[in-house]
């Protein structure tokens, strides 16, 4: 759509809000985003909502601790090999240990960093395009239409008890 | 007529807590002064000790570990139950904990902060901090990472770092909300800490993904910190130390010394700031009741730790525990078994329970119980080891009491400047608590 629009929605709980998103879908209009003061399982369920790729960063973050914890451990110990404790060198066990920290360390270092990129974070920017009221108690719901159907879209919108606003 | 309050909304939350928010009073920045002053104390004497040498302390032969590492021990074991509310029991979908996990989680970072402090004070020479960090250096030589001294390190950083970025993370939406509510300067902080937070559903797909990972992840580092924390003692042969019980004894004592240590913080907060509504007896109730279930594993502990003595017929393990029991530091013992195990027993009692006065004192009980648990573990063993000849006794000395006293002031004096500028219980959390219907009636 060429000459797009985006109506912005505000509803007073989730339940009119969810059933704002439904109804929606059996429009031409498409539902751009929602936004709401909880998570919220109900409008997940309404929305095309693909499992989100933090946990990837998590997990290479935790693999890429473990290995470089245990080498740490095991490099420093080979520059001076001295038996200690009667262990060896390059002892399993204890050096389990550093890798085991900073597979922690790591992963949680990887899982901000998901966050980060998955979430383009910062971004000052969005906070124009959003009412402050939906980080309170009400839930947004914005929607795209052709600039022919904005007043449509808007009528839609307020029938399901919403307070309008079109969004730049 | 019905006391109950009406049910609380969102608004109700949100009008909570931001109006602990606004600005302070006279009263409350007296507090700050004085601990602050209390900080000083604690500053001057450390300044004191690093220009005349670590000999101003009370530790010599055959004592080398005094009340630095009693306590760098206790306050990592208070940190601990910071994560146990908001990681453990966020797993376990236990929504009770909501109104309390923001305080137990800045409760967790600022114990941490401070216990991080005492392996720099106790190693006298603390510029020399970099010998335990694997930096490349001129002498070519390496930390001894079979050491448990260099696992805690590793795990106390670990530990500082992780719980900082759970809180931190955990906090956004919120910072968002203060964000919205405010005008000017303080509306450009928070605007700059929410990182541009909307609660787009995207956000929300992330963001609650990337929670569960943290509580995930929080969840056996904070098994693993404290128990490399008993290993710094059960991995020596010193009688007393080298037994295998520690680890589960410490995480346990750690996680009891850590609640009563959120009810001490959790019951004036609740009574100045006024969030009878949100942190209600219930909650305070629950923690009560998991105060009986840690004092009852670390009495367990305690009996254990007698009976293997006993039971394993070793003469220098047998007068370790017999010094302990009857020695120069018993009162200390009695000290710790009383507060430690006795006291939290009343809680067995509903309306103790319930009673906020019965609750702060057992919990100021355990909290000094469990400082001398430390006490007693540390220097009845090490002044009573293998040798008679080179037994000895320890007592602190002024500089470490003001260190002491200046680690306390440092602890309480953050806290209060968080909760007072920081939202210090969830909303967001709170709110998700209403949103599934398990919100306070």
């Amino acid at each position: 759509m060429t000459d797009a629009r985006t109506v912005l929605g505000v509803f007073p709980d989730e339940k009119s809000a969810v059933s704002a998103v439904w109804a929606l879908k059996k429009t031409p209009w498409t539902v751009k985003t929602v936004y709401s003061p909880v998570p919220s399982p109900e409008m997940a369920a309404a929305l095309p909502v693909r499992p989100s790729r933090v946990g990837y960063f998590t997990l290479v973050g935790g693999i890429l601790g473990f290995f470089l914890g245990f080498a740490l451990a095991a490099y420093t110990s080979l520059q001076w090999k001295l038996i200690v404790g009667g262990k060896p060198v390059v002892a399993l066990v204890p050096f389990f240990i550093v890798g085991f920290e900073f597979t922690i360390l790591f992963a949680v270092i990887g899982n901000v960093a998901g966050l980060i990129h998955q979430m383009k974070l910062p971004d000052y920017k969005a906070l124009k395009n959003r009412d402050p009221r939906c980080t309170g108690r009400h839930f947004g719901v914005a929607a795209v239409c052709p600039g022919a159907d904005v007043d449509k879209l808007t009528e839609f919108l307020q029938q399901k008890g919403a307070e309008t606003r079109m969004m730049p | 007529m019905s006391d109950r309050p009406s049910r609380l909304t969102f608004e109700a939350v949100e009008k909570s807590v931001l109006a602990t928010l606004t600005p302070a009073s006279r009263r409350y920045w007296a507090a700050v002064g004085l601990l602050g002053l209390g900080v000083l104390v604690g500053a001057g004497c450390w300044a004191y000790q690093i220009a005349v040498g670590v000999g101003v302390a009370g530790m010599n032969n055959p004592v080398a570990w005094g009340t630095y590492l009693i306590n760098f021990v206790f306050w990592v074991g208070i940190a601990h139950s910071g994560t146990l509310i908001s990681a453990i029991l966020h797993l376990m979908r236990a929504s009770w904990r909501n109104p309390i996990a923001r305080a137990a989680e800045t409760m967790t970072v600022f114990a941490v902060c401070v216990a991080g402090l005492f392996p720099f004070i106790h190693l006298g020479r603390a510029w020399m901090v970099y010998y335990m960090l694997p930096v490349p250096n001129q002498r070519h030589l390496w930390q001894n990472f079979q050491s448990p001294l260099m696992f805690d390190v590793v795990a106390i950083s670990t530990y500082l770092a992780v719980s900082s970025l759970f809180w931190y993370t955990g906090m956004l939406p919120d910072l968002a909300i203060v964000r919205d509510h405010s005008k000017g300067a303080k509306k450009r902080i928070f605007t700059f800490l929410s990182l541009g937070w909307t609660g787009a559903h995207e956000q929300w797909r992330h963001y609650t993904r990337a929670y569960l990972f943290f509580a995930a992840l929080a969840t056996p580092l904070v098994i693993s910190v404290h128990s490399v924390v008993s290993w710094d003692f059960a991995l020596g042969v010193v009688p007393g130390w080298h037994t295998t019980i520690f680890a589960p004894y410490f995480v346990a004592g750690a996680i009891h010394s850590g609640l009563a240590m959120v009810l001490t913080l959790m019951i004036p907060l609740r009574k100045i700031f006024r969030y009878e509504r949100i942190i209600t007896i219930e909650v305070l109730e629950n923690v009560a009741k998991t105060i009986i279930f840690t004092g009852l594993i670390v009495a367990f502990a305690y009996g254990t730790e007698f009976f293997m003595a006993w039971y394993s017929q070793n003469p220098v393990e047998m007068e370790v525990f017999r010094y302990r029991l009857t020695g120069d530091y018993a009162p200390g013992f009695w000290i710790m078994v009383m507060c430690n195990t006795v006291a939290p027993l009343v809680f067995f009692v509903k309306s103790a329970r319930r009673s906020t006065r019965v609750l702060f004192t057992v919990s100021i009980l355990v909290n000094i119980g469990m400082w001398f648990e430390r006490f007693v573990i540390i220097i009845t063993s090490v002044s009573r080891d293998f040798i008679p000849h080179a037994w000895g006794r320890y007592a602190p000395t002024w500089v470490e009491f003001g260190i002491m006293l200046g680690s306390f002031c440092l602890f309480f004096f953050l806290f209060i400047v968080f909760v007072k500028h920081m939202p210090s219980v969830s909303m967001t959390e709170m709110k998700e608590m209403l949103q599934e219907g398990g919100g306070h009636d």
